[in-house]
């Protein structure tokens, strides 16, 4: 019995250092957030970061001076600051101002054409280039055009078109539009795609389907299956997008749940034609490395995304409430959030949007909006990106420096020195820089002028032991051979 | 051991690249071979791959500096050593080879010098290229192997006098040969882990009881 308790104890204080080290490891790197901040690196080994954004409060329908959202389900921030809010199971659409403190105005009935109308769960709320406000009002199947103030403009329902299957059923969760007033809808069950329609509201066909992939093995079980099994099989049908947004050049990304959590982002051209880069790892599906088990597991449910400024977009995972973002070349920048009950995480995060300088996400089960304020580390690796995106990467030196000073192993600053270095001509400095980057192709470039240095350098040296060498062996033969030779002879 | 020391040994171990029909002829008949050196070169071959594998240039080389652990890398070849020698020894033993153990392990350690020789020559070129030049890297690396396949092949021909047909089906059979004993090994040791579990649970038991 005294073994045993002897035992116990052991236990006991194993499990409080190990409790101890792990809170110690908490203290250091995630500052007292309530998610850990972290990012995968060259190898896509999982390394902890300095927190690039942090909570900075939330929003509820009360804090605004009005009731509260019921699973609210969009939000959209428009060019003049002030935040649309699709409160769903409220049938109503909420105006904050640009700040979120108070409500400018709510429009839950407008005027149409001399009745009055409502909505019946508007999922998806959306304000064009123009000012006009657009609303996908799910279960009334119809997209409204309303002025920004609530005025009716127009209705745009019931698609007509020989590609759409016989009774089609139109239910818009999302709605954007781009600079020429197209209007962009996600309909629930619409798996060819994005259905898209003129500014005149004549739908014109579907937008960026996305291609099922059926492996060699699926294809061999499917041809030696009979029929009857066959059609019990689950069909083949692609899956359905899940957010949008437009960017400056009238791209629109779109988001969808990949199983594969490989690519869960699409950047489609006018045409419809992806046109993403994703990057070193070739991966724009959220997390990398994914447990196999338990509720945690599984590839990121990437639900909305927003597309930011200077080619870097933020998107949002429903399944574990992170946040990534990447810029134009696919780089993983950072990573933030996480699901929980605390400030600054989420149950089921639904939307997010830009207002200003901070990131703002919609959490449909409270019903709030959180609020994210980059920190130093996160606004110089956002200035950083941005002037590498307009090409200055000489100015952007500093900067990285900068970001290296917070976390020194950040590979993208290692990358943006090194190729500055490049530029510069300092090229031992890039190398080194490049190396700590993994960047191999503009490593080889420093290397290759690097080592035409110290050719060019030692060139006078080589060539005087070249010259050394033919001489003395000219020497040898001409003088010290024949010797040898005479003597020989001399033997003969 | 006393071949580790012997001149002359190493000396024939180069002749052998050379020659490798003569010199593996000779092994056999003429004991001009040694164990302790055909131990030696399998050694440094594995070291030599480790020093590829940490420090070749960045440009040819994608391998994390934190995966590679020369020691395990050692067993493992000293293992695979191990087990193909004692493999083909059990095959041929069957197939009227005229090699004993000993003269396989010579075989085998000996046709290691052209690796041994081009991975580290690999490592120094690697330093000197760039990206495009990589094919030189890739070419000394690989003509390595090739040769090193090679010797071994003509080795294991040699030292049992076969017809190279009957070579390649004897080398296949040692791969299968190297899976069984595998097998085995993991099978016993499974065996001998329930074995120990049995009793020490008992002991368990005894020591809560008492």
């Amino acid at each position: 019995m005294k073994k045993h308790n002897l035992f116990v104890k052991a236990a006991a204080s194993l499990i409080a250092a190990a409790m101890l080290t792990l809170s110690f490891a908490g203290t250091v790197y995630a500052e007292e957030l309530p998610y850990d901040t972290y990012n995968y690196d060259y190898r896509e080994n999982f390394v902890l970061t300095p927190a690039a954004y942090v909570p900075n409060g939330s929003v509820t329908g009360q804090s605004v001076g009005t009731t509260d959202f019921t699973e609210p389900q969009d939000l959209c921030v428009a060019d003049d600051g002030l935040v649309y809010v699709a409160d769903t199971k409220n049938n109503r659409i909420v105006v904050l101002n640009e700040e979120m403190t108070e409500t400018v105005r709510v429009i839950d009935t407008f005027d149409n054409n001399g009745q009055a109308d409502t909505f019946n769960q508007p999922y998806g709320v959306c304000v064009s280039e123009n000012g006009y406000l657009y609303v996908a009002d799910s279960m009334n199947k119809r997209i409204v055009m309303l002025t920004p103030e609530g005025e009716f403009v127009k209705i745009i329902d019931n698609p007509q078109s020989e590609i759409l299957e016989e009774g089609f059923d139109f239910i818009p969760i999302k709605v954007t539009v781009d600079y020429a007033d197209r209007v962009y809808v996600i309909s629930r069950n619409a798996f060819e795609g994005i259905l898209v329609f003129e500014s005149d509201g004549t739908f014109t066909g579907y937008f960026g389907t996305i291609e099922v992939k059926i492996t060699l093995w699926e294809k061999f079980w499917r041809r030696i299956a009979t029929k009857e099994e066959r059609s019990k099989q689950q069909l083949y049908i692609p899956t359905e997008f899940t957010g949008m947004d437009v960017d400056t050049d009238g791209f629109i990304y779109a988001t969808n749940i990949d199983s594969d959590g490989v690519q869960a982002v699409r950047r489609l051209n006018p045409q419809g034609k992806d046109v993403i880069q994703k990057g070193e790892n070739e991966n724009v599906g959220g997390d990398i490395r994914i447990g196999t088990y338990g509720d945690y597991s599984g590839p990121s449910e990437i639900t909305d995304v927003v597309y930011r400024d200077k080619g870097i977009y933020s998107m949002l995972d429903r399944k574990r409430g992170r946040i990534f973002t990447y810029d134009k070349e696919g780089n993983l920048l950072y990573i933030f959030g996480g699901i929980g009950s605390q400030e600054g995480t989420f149950t089921t995060p639904v939307a997010i949007e830009i207002s200003g300088d901070e990131i703002i996400v919609l959490d449909a089960y409270y019903g709030t909006i959180m609020k994210f304020a980059a920190t130093q580390y996160g606004s110089l690796i956002n200035q950083a990106v941005g002037l590498r995106y307009d090409g200055d990467e000489k100015d952007a030196i500093g900067i990285w420096q900068q970001v290296l000073k917070i976390d020194e192993n950040n590979e993208l600053a290692n990358n943006g020195i090194g190729k500055a270095y490049l530029t510069a001509g300092d090229n031992k400095t890039a190398m080194k820089y490049l190396e700590l980057g993994m960047n191999r192709k503009y490593y080889s470039v420093a290397w290759k002028r690097y080592r035409n240095e110290i050719l060019t350098e030692n060139m006078s040296f080589v060539l005087t032991a070249v010259l050394i060498l033919l001489g003395g062996n000219f020497v040898y033969k001409r003088f010290i051979k024949k010797k040898k030779s005479s003597k020989e002879g001399g033997l003969l | 051991m006393k071949g580790l020391f012997s001149k002359e040994k190493w000396k024939y171990a180069f002749y052998t690249v050379s020659h490798p029909v003569d010199g593996y002829y000779e092994i056999r008949h003429r004991e001009r071979g040694s164990v302790a050196v055909a131990l030696a070169l399998v050694i440094i071959f594995s070291l030599s791959f480790s020093i590829n594998r940490i420090s070749a240039s960045f440009i040819v080389n994608d391998v994390d500096p934190l995966d590679v652990d020369a020691l395990t890398e050692l067993l493992a070849v000293l293992m695979l050593f191990l087990l193909f020698c004692v493999g083909n020894w059990s095959i041929t033993c069957l197939m009227e080879g005229e090699g004993r153990l000993k003269d396989i392990a010579i075989a085998f350690g000996y046709g290691m010098i052209p690796m041994i020789v081009c991975f580290n020559l690999g490592t120094v070129v690697s330093w000197a290229v760039a990206q495009n030049e990589e094919a030189f890297y890739y070419m000394i690396i690989g003509v390595g192997i090739a040769y090193g396949l090679f010797m071994i092949l003509v080795g294991i021909m040699q030292v049992h006098n076969y017809t190279l047909g009957k070579t390649l089906i004897t080398i296949f059979l040692t791969f299968i040969a190297m899976f069984i004993i595998i097998f085995i090994v993991l099978l016993f040791v499974d065996l001998i882990n329930q074995v120990y579990g049995f009793f020490f649970s008992i002991y368990q038991e005894l020591i809560f009881r008492m």
